[in-house]
């Protein structure tokens, strides 16, 4: 329960909380409430993986040799990276330090756009291969009657993450906007915060995600 | 709660009796069309979505009545084979993703729970909006779907079918995907308002029953929900690219959407019914005038409840080649189930006995539960046996049993709700004669539609089917019947309460004497809800405390403690310690 | 704002370069081919460390209320149930794969 203090109120504080320091515990509790649901809708692809991969574990060690480890490695790292100058936005926000904000969320943003562009590449290399999702894969090099399957997998799990990255995106812009015009500092910093958290799982399922589909042997 | 500073503090407060007949109240302090569209109030947001699911259940109500009449002859009566298809498809998605799921929780929960928290709204206003709006857009792309195609799937939208049928299965199952957002987005938002935003006073053995229930229930939306938005996505990609995950030539295996499906559907009939029970434990306790018995076997066998749903849904595949491994170890898991749904039974008798009890129409409802629940409940143990399913699975002994648990409990519960906090929600009273009569209509249509279900369903008259040979025809016809007084009851009580909207008594602010927070201020409630902080001292069933107990708040600006009183007006003024 | 624990750079960076060694590590794993079940038991230890590592300090769990760090637990452990139930069944079919 919450102190009943008033405390100073910024322009952003809502009047049904009873301070701004309940308002930024409420809004970080949901955040976290609805990282467990974005856990479970990954969730729902990481158990067809974990079965399927039961099912045919031969054609996961086939199938993952036609994906390009190094540039994975690199997407960790750009995302790893961006990861971190989020929680540097954070921490100069809590030091009220604003021009940092902006750097640090203006970095990030080039990050996320680089993990992007890869993305794009390794999926356009695969499509000229003829390896196309579902019924329209045509590619002939693996040798396996199943083969479609562990590139659906791949296709829904990467294309499900990008979608995330994507969304993440379009919330840094906003983000990098009010920054911009000063809206966050060490008073008020919501916003930047539960983004953060966003941020920081799709990293996480990223981190999953790597070893799971490139680091197969 | 538990903070480092977790000093006694003094806070002064007084009792505020509640305004009776308040000139300003939350319907008229904002008008217009506008303000509606745009309120960020919780209970307008409630009213939104009891106006949307009201419309929904007559929909999907007409839809069934549709159906019961084409089986009044066992060969075509008057509609269509597949017209028929798509009215079952229709009746079940309508009444359970539109209707069942957001009724207790986002209609009555949404307007209710911040009343008995004593906040001044749920913890993200703006996202409980967003999320009616999203329920609304998932609604009418549910209905757009089946103004242009149709589905024929069933509701449970079962693969290889619904992926090789034509009609608009991926508009459909998009649509529900859009509503399953609606009800996450709700579940974050309850179990945060019920962490962040309880008045000063309200520990977790003072929350209200309701607020327990609804709290389990959030568990299972956040977490079961997610897992249904990404299978209906692979239906979805399944179509439109093959994807193959649910395609055994391609190396995938339909058995899998069946359980990918129900880890959702399984525990969303406790999003269902679990509200339900919250309400159920409010109206016992009011009309009874007595304390809840057994508070935690209650409030915990709620979240016991959505804990042990997850871990049962594979008995619904008992005949779907599930290996005889997952089958025997999911039979006994659905036993359990039974377990805590026992434990409120009992508790609500025992919170009965030697009660005075005073049986207005709310109660009467939920002694229609009581029957029509107890019966859904035990044919489910019935049909959790795995060599009784093997027979019964897939005949109208399984809608029948499905029928009364969600309408026999759920609906009416749901009703039983709706009229005790209808004076609360309306500031009216509807007329309580014709509200026995209707309840007495409901349960006899209920009765005389479903039993005869249970009947033909251990003959083995297969459910979903548009022919039957004629040895049923006499059940079928009973059950027709049943259905058109079913309607009329429900017909009777849409008539009774949007009457009392016009010419209702004015309801007083505590209509049935209840202890519960949401009753201590006027009918209808403030905009903010209250005008002061609410102190609660004493937990909402404590029948055996006097009222002015009940009715606390913060003394204006009292919380600022450098003031040296805070005696105004009233001068009830009493100091508590309390811990923060 | 109280109670509200600021992460120093030193901290920060190094989670970011403890992050860079693991990546470089299972990297490097993978180029070891491990005999069968150990090349993905160790990939998946490293993996879990690397994200206990952006959970506690990136996302402040480390100091953060203990109810965010259940809520986030909570979600893993729903989700073992639905991968390790949904096993008993496909693991226990009598053909591992349907051969219709």
């Amino acid at each position: 329960m919450a102190n009943h203090t008033p405390s100073t109120q910024s322009q952003f504080f809502q009047h049904h909380f009873v301070d701004a320091e309940q308002q930024l515990d409420a809004s970080k509790m949901g955040m976290w409430i609805f990282l467990a649901t974005e856990i479970l809708m990954f969730g729902g692809l990481f158990a067809a993986y974990i079965i399927y991969r039961f099912w045919y574990p031969e054609l996961f060690v086939m199938a993952s040799k036609e994906l390009n480890t190094l540039w994975g490695t690199v997407n960790t790292v750009v995302l790893l990276g961006s990861s971190l100058t989020v929680a540097m936005a954070i921490k100069s926000a809590q030091l009220n330090q604003k021009k940092n904000i902006a750097i640090n969320l203006g970095i990030t943003l080039a990050l996320a756009a680089i993990f992007m562009v890869i993305k794009y590449f390794e999926w356009t290399h695969k499509f000229h291969l003829g390896i196309f999702p579902g019924k329209f894969y045509v590619f002939e090099g693996i040798d396996h009657p199943k083969a479609s399957v562990f590139f659906s997998l791949y296709y829904l799990m990467t294309g499900l993450h990008g979608i995330h990255v994507t969304i993440g995106i379009g919330l840094m812009i906003w983000l990098l906007v009010k920054a911009n015009k000063g809206h966050f500092g060490s008073e008020y910093y919501n916003p930047l915060e539960i983004t953060g958290l966003y941020w920081h799982l799709v990293d996480i399922i990223w981190i999953f995600l790597f070893p799971l589909f490139y680091l197969i042997d | 709660m538990a903070t480092a500073e977790s000093t006694l503090k003094k806070i002064q407060v007084q009792r505020y009796e509640p305004e009776e007949d308040p000139q300003k109240y939350y319907l008229n302090e904002e008008t217009g069309i506008w303000a509606w569209l745009t309120t960020v109030d919780h209970k307008k947001i409630g009213i939104m979505y009891l106006a949307s699911i009201t419309l929904f259940f007559f929909v999907g109500g007409i839809m069934a009545l549709l159906l019961r009449t084409e089986l009044w002859t066992p060969a075509k009566t008057f509609i269509e084979a597949n017209t028929y298809n798509e009215l079952f498809t229709l009746h079940g998605t309508i009444m359970v993703f539109l209707f069942l799921v957001p009724a207790v929780p986002a209609a009555l929960g949404n307007f209710i729970l911040p009343l008995q928290l004593g906040a001044k709204d749920v913890a993200f206003p703006k996202l409980n909006l967003f999320s009616y709006y999203i329920y609304l857009t998932g609604s009418i792309v549910v209905i757009i779907s089946i103004l242009t195609g149709g589905i024929d799937t069933g509701w449970t939208f079962y693969t290889p079918y619904s992926v090789t049928t034509g009609g608009a299965v991926t508009m459909a199952v998009f649509g529900v995907f859009i509503i399953g957002f609606s009800s996450i987005l709700t579940g974050v938002n309850f179990i945060t308002t019920i962490h962040k935003l309880r008045a000063p006073g309200i520990s977790w053995d003072k929350l209200s029953l309701f607020g327990w229930s609804l709290y389990a229930v959030s568990i299972i939306q956040i977490l079961a929900t997610p897992v249904l938005a990404i299978t209906l996505a692979l239906v979805g990609m399944e179509r439109l690219l093959g994807i193959g995950i649910f395609d055994p030539a391609m190396g995938g295996d339909p058995v899998l959407f069946q359980h990918f499906f129900w880890f959702y559907s399984h525990p969303a009939v406790y999003i269902m019914i679990v509200p339900g029970f919250g309400v159920v434990s409010e109206v016992v306790s009011t009309f009874s005038k007595k304390h809840i018995f057994g508070y935690w076997a209650i409030a915990l066998s709620s979240v016991a409840i959505s804990f042990i749903g997850f871990l049962v849904w594979g008995h619904h595949m008992f005949v779907s080649g599930q290996a005889a491994m997952a089958s025997m170890v999911f039979s006994f898991l659905s036993f359990l189930i039974g377990i805590p749904t026992g434990i409120k039974m009992f508790n609500w008798t025992a919170t009965m006995y030697k009660g005075s009890i005073d049986l207005k129409s709310p109660l009467l409802y939920i002694f229609g539960f009581f029957f029509l629940f107890l019966v859904g409940g035990i044919t489910g143990i019935v049909l959790a046996t795995i060599a009784l399913d093997v027979h019964l699975h897939d005949t109208y002994y399984v809608v029948a049993h499905f029928h009364f648990v969600m309408v026999g409990g759920m609906v009416m519960a749901f009703l039983a709700g709706l009229h005790y906090w209808w004076p609360k929600i309306t500031g009216r009273m509807f007329n309580e004669t014709l509200a026995k009569i209707a309840c007495g209509i409901i349960f006899l249509g209920f009765n005389v539609t479903f039993l005869p279900q249970f009947v033909m369903g251990s003959l083995g008259m297969p459910r979903r089917y548009f022919n039957y040979i004629e040895e049923f025809q006499t059940f079928h016809q009973v059950s027709t019947i049943g259905s058109y007084i079913l309607g009329i009851g429900f017909v009777l009580v849409f008539y009774y309460l949007v009457k009392s909207l016009f010419s209702g008594k004015k309801a007083s602010a505590n209509p049935w004497g209840s202890r519960a927070l949401e009753w201590q201020v006027s009918s209808p409630p403030p905009l903010h809800n209250f005008h002061h902080t609410p102190v609660v001292i004493n937990g909402p069933y404590e029948y055996h405390k006097p009222m002015d107990e009940f009715q606390l708040g913060l003394v204006e600006n009292g919380h600022d403690h450098s003031k040296t009183s805070g005696g105004t007006d009233d001068n009830d003024g009493e100091e508590h310690e309390k811990a923060e | 704002m109280t109670g509200h624990h600021i992460a120093t750079d030193k901290l920060l960076l190094g989670v970011f370069g403890a992050l860079l060694v693991l990546t470089g590590l299972t990297y490097g794993v993978h180029y070891l081919h491990l005999p069968d079940p150990w090349s993905i038991i160790v990939a998946m230890i490293i993996a879990i460390i690397k994200g206990s590592l952006v959970a506690l300090f990136f996302m402040h769990l480390y100091w953060d209320k203990k109810f965010n760090a259940m809520v986030f637990i909570t979600a893993f452990i729903f989700l073992a149930l639905l991968v390790s139930l949904s096993l008993l069944d496909t693991v226990f079919q009598p053909e591992i794969h349907p051969g219709f």
